[in-house]
């Protein structure tokens, strides 16, 4: 086959019948591998920005996290010393119980007395009526 | 005495602002109305109350942390001190300071290695004394020159306290306490008190009792002997600190977001459970009425005393507020209340009439009428003891002893050197309408007694001396001047009985009880009502014992130990001491005793109605009524009490049907021989010797010139020496006597033995016809001179 001496020479006719120095198939390869460069730059940008969003949202989460369980750790505390509270204040009011309790019993027992007294004093009165 | 408080609470009220930054230590009063209050915050406030202002008077430099805070005794000796106030201020470096009002630090002394626990001031205000955490106890001067060491020990002393002459001091010794008087050779007491190390400890100058708290959660009442009156029960927290009330009647106890307010027995009125923390100090202000608490978060408590309640006849009066009172009338339910302008610091009712005494005057309310007071003014406000009689009352201050009338009149101030009102309490004091009894502090064998009107020593200005200690005294109310007489319950707990105006009567102080706890005379009759041991015994009447002391025992009314549980255990453990069992008597009014238990329960106990009936049919000579009583109630007791009261007023009639009834037939026949006696004198002697007063029948009948019946009682009481002696004075029946002494010796063949009848004997001839034939002629002239006395006297009467 009969060479091309232009091809020999490394020039080449396009379609368009310009003149390349590079074949056109490669050219027209070249400039497919850059669109497809330029396509694939985009697209790594894009799932960057993708991704610094979902860290970004990791992030805030966690922190969130962090604060939500803070925030259990302090209510479970304060569970516990609530009960401890309770039982101090139950022990406050038992004191106070007993001590009205006491008080009722000496009560009681001045109750009792005067009902002793009043039968005592009605057991006169009868007597005394029936002497008279 | 014989109006009571029956139950009594706290009101706290916290003061939150401009607090301390830091624990408050120790707090101070030094008016009524003002408080000191120093704290770890290198700070001490001063708290008006009357103001509500708190200021700050001093920075304290960074290195001093102070421990304990006191004010130097504003009354010294019953005098008012003119000096300006200080105060002692111990720290934990070591130190103590002394420091004006303003605040400036005038002094300050190295005294201890490591901390000053407390640091005290005497009653008197001669001397301090410092506790330190070295084991060792100073006393210093007022000025702050060391005195001496008194005592030192391996572990800290953590509180101290002076007895009530500032003879003693108390101090704590880990589990211990001790009691060591300032003699250096008098003899140490020492117990174990608690379980736990003893924390804080104070003792009463009223009532000289002791008050201990400690890390084993309780509090303990001690007497001076060491013997435990009270122990409570465990606590939640320990006790951090103690307080007597000025009057001795109150204690407080302060622990751990606690604070408790206690009677003298023990037993708990109130408690209050503020959030304080630990409660570390609490002091009482002067007027007793106020309470202040140093507290572990940087405050200070108020607490005042509210709630008392006075109960006599048919009328309730609470103190529902500080300064409002408000009485009920029981039968009527009428309800009034009284406003005072200030605070209400001690209040009385009994006898249809109402004291109260604020911090300036005296408000005197009759029962009758609760609209128009009598109002006067105070010249000291503190009174700190009330006692009331029928026609006046009396009021006792720091300064002195006053009786005024319902009337608001001043009748007369009794006083004695050395005389100490501050420490008076019911039972070192009483008062009747005529006369004033107080037991001297110094010497407490000694009663000294006064006039109620004029406020002069009675009688020859000697006070009464009695063999022993006296722990209570009380006069009976009824009945003339003349006869009142004055029953007393000395140390070893023996109750006696005695006259307080003595006309010229050999001195008697007659026992007539032991075991006795407590007493009370009745407002309205002369009987007397007790705990004898564990029974409650009444004397219905305790003069009986001067008329006819055999008789005594049957006028008593004893209730076997059960009625109302009168002696069952309180429901606190350990409650060890016979006195922490015997309940105490309030009032005895009308026919109704007032009781407290131990535990502090009110029991009521009734007495028959007719021994009062009796005494006033005695007292007004209704012999007829009254021997009609004791038939209808058919009591030997009554009869009894009827006997002895009859003797003593000679009703002899009546005296003989009594003493019939009750079986003594002795007696009956005595007093038929002396219905026979022929003359008034002789019958009026034989009286005297019924109840046993052989010398003033003797020189009664010497009086009447009745010289052989005065042998002859001598003879017959075999008081041969005095009869001897009578017949050689008078130069008669010289031989009478020799003739009975000779016939004594024969019936019981004995010999002569006593060198004056040997003597006389070898003279004097015994014939005894001529003997009996002085004798008729004797009682012959006996007969002819009271005939014409009794002619002459019936002349008399007729011209």
């Amino acid at each position: 086959m009969a060479k091309d001496p232009l091809a020999e020479a490394g020039l080449h006719f396009d379609e368009l019948n310009k003149l390349r120095v590079l074949e056109p198939e490669v050219g027209q390869k070249t400039t497919e591998l850059k669109e497809e460069c330029k396509e694939f730059v985009d697209k790594i940008g894009q799932f960057q920005k993708i991704v610094g969003g979902l860290i970004e949202l990791v992030d805030e989460l966690a922190k969130e996290a962090e604060t939500e369980k803070m925030k259990a750790i302090g209510a479970r505390n304060l569970l516990k010393s609530v009960a401890k509270q309770r039982e101090a204040q139950q022990m406050q009011l038992q004191a106070l119980i007993a001590e009205k309790k006491m008080q009722l019993e000496r009560y009681r027992i001045e109750y009792e007395a005067l009902s002793k007294v009043e039968a005592e004093q009605s057991e006169f009165i009868d007597q005394f009526i029936l002497q008279k | 005495m014989l109006c009571h408080v029956t139950c009594l609470a706290t009101v706290a009220v916290l003061f939150n602002d401009g607090t301390h930054k830091e624990l408050v230590s120790s707090v101070g009063w030094t008016t009524p109305d003002e408080l000191f209050s120093c704290s770890e915050d290198h700070q001490i406030f001063r708290w008006n109350l009357l103001t509500n202002e708190t200021t700050l008077v001093v920075r304290l430099p960074d290195d001093l942390y102070p421990v304990d805070l006191h004010w130097f005794p504003k009354t010294v000796g019953g005098k008012k001190q003119g000096l300006a106030e200080i105060f002692v201020l111990t720290s934990t470096d070591g130190k103590f300071h002394l420091g004006s009002k303003t605040g400036r630090i005038e002094k300050s002394v190295e005294a201890h290695r490591g901390a000053v626990m407390a640091g005290r001031w005497n009653y008197d205000g001669t001397a301090l004394i410092t506790a330190g955490e070295d084991g060792q106890i100073k006393i210093w001067s007022k000025s702050g020159m060391l005195r001496s060491t008194l005592a030192q020990q391996a572990s800290p002393v953590y509180a101290v306290a002076w007895g009530p002459d500032s003879d003693r001091i108390l101090y704590t010794s880990g589990k211990q306490l001790v009691i060591k008087p300032l003699q250096p050779s008098a003899k140490v007491l020492q117990w174990k008190a608690h379980d736990g190390v003893i924390l804080k400890v104070d003792w009463s100058s009223v009532n000289d009792l002791i008050l201990s708290g400690g890390e084993d959660c309780k509090y303990k009442v001690w007497d001076s002997y060491g013997r435990l009156l009270y122990s409570s029960s465990s606590h939640d927290y320990p006790i951090t600190s103690v307080a007597w009330a000025p009057d001795g009647e109150l204690l407080a106890v302060g622990s751990f977001n606690t604070l408790r307010l206690c009677d003298k027995t023990g037993w708990s009125y109130a408690l209050e459970k503020p959030n304080t923390g630990s409660v570390f100090s609490v002091a009482w202000s002067a007027d007793g009425t106020q309470l202040a608490g140093a507290c572990g978060n940087g405050h200070v408590i108020f607490a005042h005393v509210v709630e008392q309640r006075w109960e006599w006849k048919n009328f309730e009066i609470t103190l529902t507020k500080r300064r409002t009172m408000q009485v009920r009338n029981v039968l009527n339910d009428a309800v009034d209340v009284l406003e005072f302008r200030d605070r209400v610091i001690k209040a009385s009712l009994s006898h249809d009439h109402l004291v109260v005494t604020t911090s300036l005057q005296c408000y005197v309310y009759s029962t009758q009428n609760w609209n128009t007071p009598l109002i006067f003014d105070l010249k000291e406000g503190s009174v700190s003891l009330i006692l009331q009689a029928e026609r006046h009352f009396l009021l006792v201050d720091g300064a002195g002893v006053y009786v005024y009338s319902y009337e608001g009149r001043l009748v007369s101030t009794p006083r004695f050197p050395g005389m100490r009102s501050d420490i008076l309490n019911a039972q070192t004091a009483s008062l009747s309408n005529d006369t004033v009894a107080i037991r001297d502090k110094t010497d407490q064998k000694v009663i000294f007694l006064f006039e109620a009107l004029t406020g002069k020593a009675l009688g020859d200005g000697k006070p009464l001396t009695h063999k022993m200690e006296v722990v209570e005294i009380a006069l009976d109310q009824c009945g003339a001047a003349s006869d009142r007489k004055i029953a007393l319950i000395d140390k070893n707990r023996d109750l006696y009985l005695t006259s307080v105006r003595r006309l010229g009567r050999e001195d008697k102080t007659n026992k007539i009880g032991t075991m006795v706890h407590t007493m009370a005379w009745n407002d309205s009759a002369n009987i007397l009502c007790g705990i004898q041991d564990v029974r409650f015994t009444v004397w219905y009447y305790p003069n009986a014992v001067f008329v006819d002391s055999d008789l005594l025992p049957k006028t008593l009314c004893t209730t076997p130990p059960q009625p109302q549980g009168l002696t069952s255990p309180p429901p606190h453990p350990a409650p060890t001491g016979e006195f922490s069992r015997t309940p105490h008597i309030l009032n005895y009014v009308g026919t109704q005793v007032t009781v407290r238990r131990a535990d502090g329960s009110l029991v009521y106990s009734t007495v028959s109605p007719y021994p009062a009936l009796l005494h006033e049919y005695a007292g007004s000579a209704r012999w007829a009524d009254a021997l009609r009583l004791c038939r209808f109630a058919k009591d030997q007791t009554l009869w009894a009490c009827l006997a002895a009261m009859a003797m003593a007023n000679r009703e002899l009639t009546t005296a003989e049907v009594a003493y019939a009834a009750i079986g003594e037939v002795d007696k009956v026949q005595y007093i038929n021989s002396i219905k026979e006696l022929p003359s008034r004198e002789s019958a009026l002697a034989h009286m005297l010797l019924f109840s046993g007063h052989v010398q003033e029948a003797e020189s009664t009948l010497l009086q009447a010139g009745l010289v052989y019946q005065a042998i002859q009682v001598h003879i017959n009481l075999y008081n041969w020496d005095r009869a001897l002696e009578l017949a050689v004075k008078h130069r008669t029946h010289v031989d009478t006597v020799l003739a009975h002494r000779h016939k004594f010796l024969q019936d019981f063949s004995k010999q002569e033995t006593n060198k004056r009848f040997l003597q006389y004997s070898e003279g004097v001839e015994v014939d005894w016809e001529k003997i009996q034939a002085k004798i008729q002629m004797e009682l012959a002239k006996e007969r002819e001179r009271s005939a014409t006395t009794s002619v002459r006297s019936s002349v008399a009467s007729r011209r």
